[in-house]
């Protein structure tokens, strides 16, 4: 399902059913000009509805280069499906050693850097929240977005899947956020939430969002961010406060 | 002991293969600042993707390499196993770690996956019709028997330690990793010119263990400590670093000067 949130720009939404709740695994699209930039490629579970949503936001066109937050399986399963034979698609990624990603012949982009893909000013950021070593954040400077894996995610309900924090009646509910990172980011039950809290503020503040967009999570809009990152810290206290090292 | 080498393994205890891939030369990551100790700038410096081999009555290989790295994991396996591969055993669905489960399942297709039961999207990694293990789970495999635990330290919650009980060996995956010399390569920790110091670790776990740079320093203190009384190894194996079979406990207690040591400076870089 491909949900626009902006001019020259689409969120691919995908997302997996964990029984209890379903959580995003999505993919955005970037416009610039006449040439489509993709955010991640999705998983290979979700490979019919990604390349589907893709040609739609697309118009068929197909996209001319793809942007990795990170190599893990969910994230670039699906760079192969954009690159056909004979069509030029860049694909750009932050690993430092991509041979042993899987990923050869990706150009690096540096964490903590920037880039013009497609005419298209990006810079990548160094992501407080993550999984693996050589994730990245993504700033587009088009749309003012900040593209983000794995963290600023939430579960959701049925119903819920296309919902931007806009739609939700109170902002993306404090439960749904605790959840996703407390089963994602294990390692948050040693962090001091004020710590954290600082880093996110510092990435705010040099890169002013007007969507922070989760790979896993609902986009969140720019009004509603105080108020999902007030969460986000409870919610990681909540993580740090009912773990207690085993006696 | 008698101790067995080839190119890219080395036999560390009996019956169980230590196998290194190498990757790129990462000196940069020492480059811009006082070179340390341990460092030489003749060579090439390494952080180490292993897998490790234990042949038996059933044969098991936890981890497989990179996707850089097919072919030498393939090679291993079929110059260290007479009768076939038992379990691919992945400890979690990190490209370096499992990328090759596919290929060796191919070349072995009778071999069991065996994947962590923890998380809940197995289907996104290809695991959901793996063996699905975790903490109180083992494999007899004849004079050797591997346990599963629960990664204290995961990236991600689909991940698992193992340890295997004739050796006593503990496979702590990405916890314990640190960077080693060309020279260095396939010695233990023991074996090198230098003892191993905390800023050795600081270079690895300052950016894989990234988080360590918003730590409540303490509780991680607490957490090591009960670690190293629950494991208490005679030898460490880790997937990033060079084995250690000497002064173990200090050795994992290290985690909390390298803890310290992250948390005031900050994560020093990425790996991967």
């Amino acid at each position: 399902m491909t949900v626009r949130l902006a001019e020259d720009l689409w969120w691919v939404e995908e997302c997996y059913d964990l029984g209890d709740a379903h959580r995003h695994v999505s993919v955005y699209v970037i416009r610039e000009g006449d040439r489509y930039i993709m955010v991640d490629s999705g998983s290979f579970y979700h490979e019919e509805g990604i390349v589907e949503g893709v040609m739609e936001a697309t118009g068929g066109d197909g996209v001319d280069a793809i942007l990795l937050s990170h190599s893990d399986y969910p994230h670039s399963a699906n760079v192969e499906k954009f690159r056909p034979e004979g069509r030029e698609v860049e694909l750009i990624a932050s690993s430092g050693a991509p041979a042993a990603q899987g990923l050869s012949d990706a150009t690096k982009c540096e964490i903590g850097g920037e880039m013009t893909v497609c005419g298209r000013r990006f810079s990548f950021v160094d992501p407080p929240l993550a999984d693996r070593s050589h994730t990245t954040w993504i700033h587009d400077h088009g749309s003012g977005t900040l593209f983000a894996a794995d963290g600023f995610g939430s579960h959701h309900q049925p119903g819920q899947c296309q919902m931007t924090s806009a739609e939700f009646e109170d902002n993306i509910p404090e439960a749904a956020i605790r959840e996703f990172h407390r089963e994602e980011l294990v390692w948050l039950r040693y962090v001091d939430p004020a710590k954290l809290r600082a880093a996110l503020e510092a990435i705010f503040e040099a890169f002013p969002p007007a969507y922070v967009a989760p790979i896993h999570g609902h986009p969140i809009a720019g009004d509603d961010l105080e108020e999902y990152l007030d969460r986000l810290i409870r919610a990681a206290g909540e993580i740090t406060d009912d773990y207690q090292v085993p006696a | 002991m008698a101790v067995q080498r080839s190119d890219d393994s080395r036999e560390i205890a009996p019956g169980v293969h230590w196998v290194q891939e190498n990757g790129p030369d990462r000196s940069d990551f020492v480059a811009g600042g006082p070179l340390p100790e341990w460092y030489d700038p003749e060579q090439s410096l390494h952080i180490a993707q292993n897998a490790y081999v234990i042949d038996d009555e059933r044969s098991l290989l936890f981890d497989t390499l990179s996707p850089a790295s097919t072919d030498c994991v393939l090679e291993a396996t079929d110059r260290l196993l007479d009768d076939g591969l038992d379990y691919v055993v992945v400890s979690h669905p990190d490209v370096p770690h499992a990328g090759n489960a596919p290929a060796l399942l191919r070349e072995y297709p009778e071999a069991e996956l065996v994947a962590p039961r923890y998380g809940d999207t197995h289907e996104l990694y290809h695991l959901e019709d793996a063996l699905q293990v975790g903490a109180g789970d083992s494999l007899d495999l004849g004079e050797h028997t591997v346990a599963f635990h629960e990664a204290t330290f995961p990236d991600a919650s689909l991940h698992m330690w193992m340890t295997e009980e004739k050796t006593d060996t503990f496979f702590p995956v990405d916890w314990l990793g640190y960077p080693h010399m060309e020279r260095e390569s396939l010695l233990f920790a023991d074996e090198f010119d230098a003892p191993l110091t905390v800023d050795r670790l600081v270079q690895f776990h300052g950016r894989v263990l990234f988080w360590f740079q918003y730590l409540d320093v303490p509780k991680l203190g607490r957490e090591v400590d009960r670690l190293v009384e629950e494991f208490d190894p005679a030898m460490v194996a880790p997937a990033h670093g060079n084995p250690v079979r000497e002064d173990t406990r200090e050795f994992m207690s290290m985690t909390k000067a390298t803890a310290e040591r992250v948390d005031e400076q900050g994560r020093v870089g990425t790996l991967g």
